[in-house]
């Protein structure tokens, strides 16, 4: 089976989530027997100015043939100020309107969609929702069509021409069930073939070093958050829980911040901020965590929470965020707070009890050991795109 | 988890989420449990808990928020202080001196500005907070007299696979174009069933925990509320539409609800199946437990006829054994797409 996978950026220095996750899906995928796998993309990798900085052309990247194809124009700044416009009533902003943000959001690639309305792959897969790309190239694909949203809350959402994206795709994936009933409050898609595949995980690779000696905890107990330090991901948040919670609870438990620090955090003597870490280093600094904190209400999958249930370390989330709190329900692998007198309550008995520890690690690692390994999700990202070769196009290009 | 985690070897992977999810459901009920005896000591001041848990909101998505309108009360009001005493930080030498003196001398007239926004502010949400009282004492009394969403029933010999409909289910079904969809689909035997006979099937169903493994084996199945995902679907977007220990003891208005959308959901030469107890079965010995505590009854076979051949259908009844349950199957005349709108 011929795949095309199509993103506005691609390449391991492209950060974005869901770009990303297409990414290690694609070449996950291409590295299976009967997938031919190739990824259409543009030479750009901001995604601000939409610049072409990397040449057009087709290479070979791990596994996966790769065309680049060269942004017809630039992003201009006109469209920051027609969003901000747009995205105080989305709902109620007309077809013309909402095409032409998605113009001006661009990126503006039309060598790419004449490719795709030319090619020969059975099947065209586009991520994320947001982009001319997308939208465009779905509109354009004479094969089957699946769109992998990595849809949010978010005003670009409710826009009339994104909601023709969708109802054009033959087939939708969703990272986790609150992503696709996020979609379907808004969008009459649920008969649609679709499948909530999450992103795989790949193997620990730890340094074999103690997290608490990495930290200068010696033998201490750490919670442990991994990802930006930012207020928007709700590190001021965990920093002034933690800073409170220490005050009546006195003790050796200590919090380290793991990942880029945006966030201002006051030093205090149980808070570690270790900054940007390798990837051993990150993962022996999971394994020896008594639990790891996701604090942050605005996820769409979390990773992170997934690496922590690899080391078979309990999570601690964010009630509000959906995601990880239905990843936490359906698998039984960790908690949730929605206010700090929860927080206090739920890493008090997480300190208390190391059996419920132990429990909520196993039943995690067991859920990612089921859902979320590569050679598993794969295989069933195989046999439902099968399903959609099979059904065919079913809606007009 | 009790007798076994995940880990364990003794039990099934099935048996192993289910007592995970037992027993997370035990420990947040002692965790709330235990939040509320604290609260009860106040050993936390109201106003530092109030702020913590406004930081907690500060970077939350509203749409999530549970109690959204407590919330938003309370950061109105905590918003409804105009402090007219500007800080006067700066990073540049002389700069605070600047900012203060600025400060000392405008501060009679910033003042007299901010405390009329303020009292403005503190008369709004006072306003609001009348509001919110009246409404939570209309809720209070509308969730008294809600009536809960129809029990899905399951019998092993009404909805399994050695049920009679089956049978019946699979030829009307033959050939059928479009997606169809089953619900409550259990753990998807029937969907797997419809499969097997080369049709576009895939499953709905409402109770928690029975689909785990569904897409893991391959299969398409959703846990979502059957009408909700029925509303959820475009115009004509189903070829067949099959029903099966949904609407038993639905209310009124969710059957009114389901024959609606089955016409704005189902395609020109659709097909609507339901399976239903007859008012026999539902009072016989042999009715589950959900025939207790539905709030409706089972409709008489040709009510269901009435019901959907107005909307368009040709319907055909069958019963089963000793009358003690019954299938109707409809077929659309195409011009009930639309029919009523839905969303």
């Amino acid at each position: 089976m011929k795949v095309v996978f199509v993103t506005p950026r691609y390449g391991p220095e492209v950060m974005g989530g869901a770009e990303s996750a297409a990414r290690l899906l694609a070449e996950h995928l291409a590295a299976q027997p009967g997938f031919e796998v190739a990824a259409y993309s543009t030479c750009a990798l901001d995604h601000i100015t939409w610049e072409n900085e990397v040449p057009a052309g087709t290479t070979d990247m791990n596994g996966v043939t790769l065309t680049r194809f060269a942004v017809a124009r630039r992003r201009e700044e006109e469209f920051f100020r027609f969003d901000g416009k747009l995205r105080l009533s989305p709902r109620h902003v007309s077809w013309e309107q909402s095409q032409r943000w998605l113009d001006l959001n661009g990126p503006d690639v039309p060598d790419l969609i004449e490719a795709l309305r030319d090619g020969d792959a059975d099947v065209a897969v586009f991520s994320p929702y947001l982009f001319l790309v997308t939208v465009a190239g779905i509109r354009a694909a004479r094969m089957p069509t699946l769109l992998h949203a990595a849809a949010h809350d978010e005003p670009a959402l409710y826009l009339p021409a994104i909601g023709d994206a969708f109802a054009r795709s033959d087939a939708l994936c969703y990272y986790t069930a609150a992503e696709r009933r996020l979609v379907q409050r808004i969008y009459p898609v649920a008969e649609k073939p679709q499948i909530v595949l999450g992103i795989g995980l790949g193997d620990p690779t730890e340094g074999g070093r103690s997290g608490g000696d990495l930290l200068g905890l010696g033998d201490r107990p750490y919670l442990i958050s991994v990802g930006r330090v930012d207020d928007h991901k709700g590190s001021a948040m965990l920093d002034t829980f933690f800073r409170r919670y220490k005050e009546h609870h006195p003790g050796p438990l200590a919090l380290a911040l793991v990942g880029r620090v945006h966030s201002t955090i006051e030093p205090h003597p149980d808070i570690v901020l270790t900054g940007e870490v390798d990837e051993p280093t990150k993962w022996d600094l999971l394994r020896d965590a008594m639990a790891a904190v996701s604090p942050s209400a605005m996820e769409s999958f979390s990773m992170v929470v997934m690496e922590a249930w690899e080391q078979a370390v309990p999570v601690v989330v964010n009630a509000l965020c959906e995601p990880t709190r239905d990843h936490c329900a359906h698998s039984g692998g960790g908690l949730w707070f929605g206010s700090y007198r929860q927080f206090e309550v739920v890493i008090d008995r997480l300190s208390a009890d190391a059996e419920l520890r132990r429990r909520l690690g196993a039943s995690g690692r067991a859920y990612v050991q089921e859902h979320y390994q590569w050679p598993a999700l794969t295989a069933r990202y195989g046999r439902f795109l099968t399903s959609v070769v099979e059904r065919g196009r079913t809606t007009p290009a | 988890m009790s007798g076994g985690g995940p880990d364990s070897p003794a039990g099934t992977a099935a048996d192993d989420l289910a007592a995970a999810h037992e027993y997370l459901a035990k420990v947040m009920a002692e965790i709330d449990e235990e939040v509320l005896h604290r609260r009860s000591t106040g050993d936390l001041p109201e106003r530092v808990e109030r702020e913590l848990d406004n930081l907690f909101l500060l970077y939350s998505p509203m749409a999530g928020r549970d109690g959204s309108m407590e919330e938003a009360l309370g950061a109105a009001e905590a918003a409804s202080f105009i402090d007219p005493v500007v800080p006067v930080d700066s990073s540049k030498s002389g700069g605070a001196l600047v900012k203060r003196t600025i400060r000392r001398a405008s501060l009679w007239y910033v003042g007299w500005v901010a405390e009329q926004i303020s009292q403005f502010a503190a008369a709004t949400s006072r306003s609001l907070r009348v509001l919110d009282d009246r409404v939570r004492a209309m809720q209070t009394e509308f969730d008294a007299q809600r009536v809960p969403a129809a029990l899905v029933l399951e019998t092993e010999w009404a909805h399994g696979p050695g049920a009679w409909w089956v049978e019946p289910v699979l030829t009307s079904l033959a050939g059928q174009g479009g997606r169809i969809v089953h619900a409550a689909a259990g753990d998807g035997w029937l969907v797997r069933n419809i499969a097997q006979a080369g049709l576009d099937v895939y499953g709905v169903e409402p109770r928690e925990g029975r689909i785990d493994r569904a897409e893991v084996e391959g299969l398409d199945l959703r846990e979502e509320p059957v009408l909700d995902h029925l509303r959820a679907i475009a115009p004509g977007g189903l070829g067949a539409l099959v029903l099966t220990g949904v609407v038993d003891g639905m209310t009124v208005a969710e059957r009114d609800a389901v024959v609606r959308l089955a016409a704005h959901t189902l395609a020109p030469s659709g097909r609507v199946i339901i399976h239903s107890l007859s008012k026999e079965g539902w009072t016989s010995e042999r009715a589950p437990v959900e025939a207790d505590l539905a709030a409706g009854n089972p409709l008489r076979p040709g009510t269901w006829a009435t019901l959907l051949g107005r909307v368009g259908f040709d319907v055909e009844v069958l019963e089963g054994p000793a009358s003690l349950d019954y299938l109707v199957i409809g077929v659309s005349d195409g011009g009930g797409e639309g029919v009523g709108s839905t969303r």
